[in-house]
């Protein structure tokens, strides 16, 4: 037996256990009750002071034979342990659950929602806290879940994980921090930032070129159709959804509302770097988006065909930002 | 100071987050709790002034909010600084030293007042916490009284409080209410008592002190290492309890009750002093008719122990079985048969005693007796010449005696607890001018006499007599009971004789009230005609007697007491931590069940709503992953339109606990989930419902 076999189920018994202590994997599932197993305990800076104190009464007791002193220094410490299954009992039993993580594009920040019920009794002052994340405080009301959320800075495209949360509490007497590590595979997208300053979008299937995205749109109007869930916002009719008509999308014929786009990887001229591709085509991607023109989509290893609404520029914008450099020709 | 060291300085304080008012105005309301138990103890200007300092910082905050948009009254940091060097020396200039106990409690309870003036963040406000908590115990240094006990509750009762008040997160809208905020604390303190009570019972306590001996016994009252003229009637005007004893049959008669205390022997011509080394002394063998009893002693701050005349066994730290020996035990028997602990008495201390009743027991040798026989080379002239003149004519050393107690008996003295100054020759001066005297007087004269006849004798002091308490049947002796009697060597033994007894014998046969005039200052409760009053002074006493026995005297030994009731090796250190652990495990889980912790079920709505789903989906209508409670219901409605309300009703409870806003109302979402359980009760069983809709 070699070495390292020998040390293999050490290691995994070593990885089992930071996992079991510190959930460093995100390996929990849809919801989660926190149970004594997650939760932990140990003094808040106020409750150290409260237990030199005691100590420093102790020692005075007994130094000085005070028996009346050992009473009210033991009854401080039985109102510190005391102290301690509260701060235990109002984490304990509550149920966390993940709900969302929204999208953004890079330099944005993702938000991510939990919701957290604390059952038949209320909970104060929890305080959930992830990674680079604002922490959130709240109270958890009797039978109400509550919902959490966290906004975490993406600096760089690609998925963001909300990582370990924390949830935690000093209550009922800050003298004790009880927390509790709950770790969901939850992840918000980041997408590429647009290209500032990109150029016009590339020609047409049928040849037109796009000078500027939304220009001419008004004059180009060229009819009402119904609204279709992922219409563009500044496609729809709002005065006809002010007056109470219904929901309406605006189409537009012409310049503005051309052709499919096919918006290509190949296309772009030669010594751009893997990042500035993928923004220039985030930017396009918008843009297309924004003039209300189908687009297709094509980068190495991935192809989208054509298509216009929420979920395609969603689709598309996906592929942008989890596009992996190894497959860049 | 530079500017940039200053901004850090400043950044860092008050990065914890700054107190609200409520929060000042409870720790103000600590502080005073903590202050107030201790200010008995302390100088008059000292209790004013730490009280005065939280007043103004209370005021100072209502000033603010009288005003809410000036700027808050802040006093600048250095004077505080000030302040408190004053407050120091104030203190020293008061107890005349600084470094010792009780001037540091006078100056602590001063610091907190200060550092409450600038006490403006929550960190601040943990600093205070820790310092009053402290000032908690610091009464007990003069006093371990009931009363004293009671007083510290409302302080730790408001200290849970403040813990409470000062956790609400900043800004948090919901600050809590006083009586709520203190009956969360009593729920604390309630729950911590069973942890309160098993540390006081199974900490280890000690038998010495850690460090120093904890000199500072301060003005406590007791007989001392020597008498002079005035010493013990002194005493005699407190009517504090020097010790109270519980015997094991009836107690003796008042005549045989001779508390023995030290032994004086050496006389200057003014006052009596100890002997420098008091050597070994032989017990008296016990036989029957002697009396066993139990000391419950108040600190004095002297090494000496009191037993009835006279000692027949060293004293025994109670609940201790082992007999000791001489020199393991905690206690000596000197010489002179005086008792005599190895270190001062600075606490209570309960020790079981036997005496047998003896006015007399043999001289050890012949040598001890000329150390008894020494008088000053000068002074009291007359009193020599008159005990050569008696001597000449008794030639028996008992006669002797009894010729003098009969002259004292039938000249025109007097006994009275205010004699007139004596300066020169103050036996002369007793014996032929004032002839008005108190015990320690007729003693002194009595063994002068003694001496200068050629008859050894000494000085004994101690108690004389003490008050049965009909309530418990305890011997209550007082600092009044203090009285001074002689020991002559006639025929080869001790003997003791008490002058006193002779011109005033209801001193002895009754009390000190009985025995002097009318008018005479005697303390309060050494009169046996004090009526109600005095009723209800020995309750009270009873109940300290049983305090001062059981939660003051639970010390060491007490401690031992128990571990061997509960079969506990007094050594196996691990029996012990493992039978605290134990019982504080059983303390948490029951704690946390009484706490109403049966959370490990899931919520009620939750588990009412999983079981009317299981129902439908053993009756084939599973709900869909997609499916909210109400699309739920009207499928399931239109698959059984019979319970078509039920399954609204589940569906549109259940939605509002669920989904819906927070409870407005108390008892609203109690209304709620007892309609979601009502509908799922109207619901049939699964079998039931597949049988309807087919």
């Amino acid at each position: 037996m070699t070495a390292a076999a020998s040390h293999a189920p050490l290691a995994g018994a070593w990885s089992r256990a930071r996992q079991r202590f510190f959930r460093h994997a995100p390996g929990d599932d849809q919801s989660v009750v926190l149970r004594h197993s997650r939760i932990y305990i140990l003094p808040s800076r106020r409750g150290w002071t409260m237990i030199a104190t005691i100590v420093v009464m102790l020692l005075t007791s007994l130094n000085y034979g005070l028996s009346l002193g050992f009473a009210v220094t033991f009854a401080l410490t039985g109102l510190v342990a005391a102290a301690l299954l509260h701060a235990f009992r109002n984490l304990a039993g509550i149920e966390i659950r993940p709900l969302a993580a929204s999208e953004t594009f890079a330099g944005g920040r993702v938000a991510f929602t939990l919701s957290a019920s604390g059952g038949e009794r209320m909970r104060e002052a929890i305080e959930v806290r992830a990674a680079d994340a604002a922490p959130f405080v709240a109270d958890i009301p009797v039978g109400a879940p509550v919902t959490f959320r966290l906004e975490r800075d993406a600096p760089m495209r690609g998925r963001l994980a909300l990582g370990r949360v924390t949830l935690s509490s000093t209550q009922p007497t800050g003298l004790w921090r009880a927390w509790s590590y709950v770790h969901f595979p939850l992840s918000g997208i980041v997408y590429p930032q647009p290209e500032p300053g990109a150029p016009p979008l590339p020609r047409g299937l049928h040849g037109h070129d796009i000078s500027a995205p939304g220009q001419g749109e008004e004059s180009d109007f060229s009819g009402l159709r119904d609204y279709q869930s992922g219409d563009p916002p500044q496609r729809v009719a709002w005065k006809a959804v002010a007056r109470g008509a219904g929901w309406y999308t605006k189409e537009f014929d012409g310049a503005g509302g051309g052709g499919p786009l096919p918006l290509e990887w190949a296309a772009l001229p030669r010594g751009l770097d893997v990042e500035t591709r993928l923004s220039r085509l985030t930017a396009w991607v918008l843009a297309a988006e924004h003039a209300a023109r189908p687009f297709a989509l094509r980068i190495p290893g991935a192809t989208l065909p054509v298509g216009q609404d929420r979920d395609h520029r969603r689709t598309a914008l996906t592929m942008l930002a989890l596009f992996s450099p190894e497959r860049a020709p | 100071m530079r500017p940039a060291a200053r901004r850090g300085r400043r950044r860092a304080r008050t990065s914890s987050p700054p107190l609200s008012a409520t929060q000042i105005r409870w720790l103000g309301a600590l502080l005073v709790c903590a202050q107030l138990p201790q200010a008995p103890h302390l100088p008059l200007w000292v209790a004013a002034f730490g009280l005065l300092l939280v007043g103004l910082r209370l005021a100072l905050l209502r000033r603010d909010r009288a005003r809410p948009d000036a700027p808050p009254a802040r006093i600048p940091s250095w004077t505080l600084v000030l302040f408190a060097i004053a407050a120091a020396l104030a203190v020293r200039a008061s107890y005349g030293y600084l470094l010792g106990r009780d001037p540091s409690v006078a100056f602590l309870y001063i610091l907190v007042g200060i550092k409450f003036l600038e006490t403006r963040t929550v960190r601040d406000g943990s600093l205070l916490v820790a310092l009053a908590s402290f000032l908690l115990v610091t009464p007990f240094f003069t006093s371990q009284s009931p009363l004293s006990a009671l007083a510290v509750l409302p302080a730790l009762l408001v200290l849970g409080a403040t813990l409470d008040v000062l956790a609400r997160p900043p800004g948090h809208a919901s600050e809590r209410r006083p009586p709520q905020a203190l009956a969360r604390a009593g729920a604390l303190v309630l729950q911590g008592i069973p942890i309160a009570a098993l540390l006081f019972v199974l900490f280890p306590r000690i038998g010495a002190p850690l460090w120093g001996v904890p000199g500072e016994t301060g003005a406590q009252t007791g007989l001392s290492d020597t008498m002079a003229p005035g010493t013990i009637s002194e005493l005699s005007l407190s009517d504090a309890v020097a010790f109270r004893v519980d015997f094991d049959a009836p107690p003796p008669p008042p005549v045989q009750r001779y508390w023995r205390g030290p032994v004086l022997s050496r006389f200057d011509g003014q006052a009596w002093s100890l002997m420098p080394r008091p050597g070994t002394g032989n017990l008296t063998p016990w036989s029957a008719g002697g009396v066993s009893y139990e000391v419950t002693l108040e600190p004095h701050g002297k090494p000496w122990l009191f037993a009835l005349d006279l000692p027949a066994s060293l004293p025994r730290p109670a609940g201790d079985d082992a007999p000791a020996s001489a020199d393991a035990g905690f206690a000596f028997l000197a010489r002179d048969q005086q008792l005599i602990a190895r270190t001062p008495v600075t606490q209570v201390i309960r020790y079981a005693q036997r005496s047998m009743l003896r006015d007399a027991y043999p001289q050890a040798d012949a040598e001890e007796a000329r150390e008894y026989l020494r008088l000053p080379l000068r002074g009291n002239p007359r009193t020599t010449e008159f005990a050569r003149e008696l001597r000449a004519r008794h030639a028996g050393d008992r006669e002797l005696v009894g010729a003098i107690l009969a002259w004292f008996r039938a000249e025109a003295f007097v006994y009275t607890l205010t004699p007139p100054l004596l300066d020169r020759d103050p036996v002369d001066a007793f014996l032929f001018d004032t002839r008005r005297g108190f015990c320690e007087h007729y003693a002194s004269a009595f063994v002068v006499m003694m001496r200068a006849a050629g008859i050894p004798a000494r000085v004994v002091t101690g108690y004389q007599g003490g008050e049965v308490n009909p309530r418990g049947g305890y011997l209550i002796v007082r600092q009044s009971d203090a009285h001074a009697w002689a020991e002559v060597i006639v025929d080869g033994a001790w003997q003791r004789v008490d002058p006193t007894g002779a011109v005033a014998p209801s001193r002895i046969e009754i009390g000190l009230s009985q025995a002097v005039a009318a008018g005479e200052p005697v303390p309060l409760f050494a009169r046996l005609d004090a009526g109600w009053i005095k009723n209800v002074q020995l309750a009270f006493d009873a109940l300290n007697h049983e305090w001062r026995r059981n939660v003051v005297g639970f010390n060491r030994d007490r401690q031992r007491e128990l571990w061997r009731d509960l079969s506990i090796d007094r050594y196996a250190g691990w029996q012990i931590a493992a039978l605290a652990g134990a019982l504080a495990l059983a303390w948490a889980g029951v704690t946390l069940a009484l706490a109403g912790f049966a959370q490990a079920r899931r919520e009620r709505a939750q588990a009412l709503w999983g079981e009317a789903c299981l129902r439908l989906e053993r009756a084939g209508l599973p709900r869909m992953p997609h499916e909210g409670p109400i699309a739920y219901a009207a499928r399931a409605s239109r698959r059984w339109p019979q319970f078509a309300i039920a399954f609204s009703a589940i569906a549109e409870s259940y939605a509002a606990l669920h989904y819906g806003p927070p409870p407005a109302r108390p008892g609203e979402h109690e209304a709620l989930v007892a309609t979601l359980a009502r509908a799922v009760d109207v619901l049939p069983g699964a079998a039931q419902l597949r049988a309807t809709a087919a």
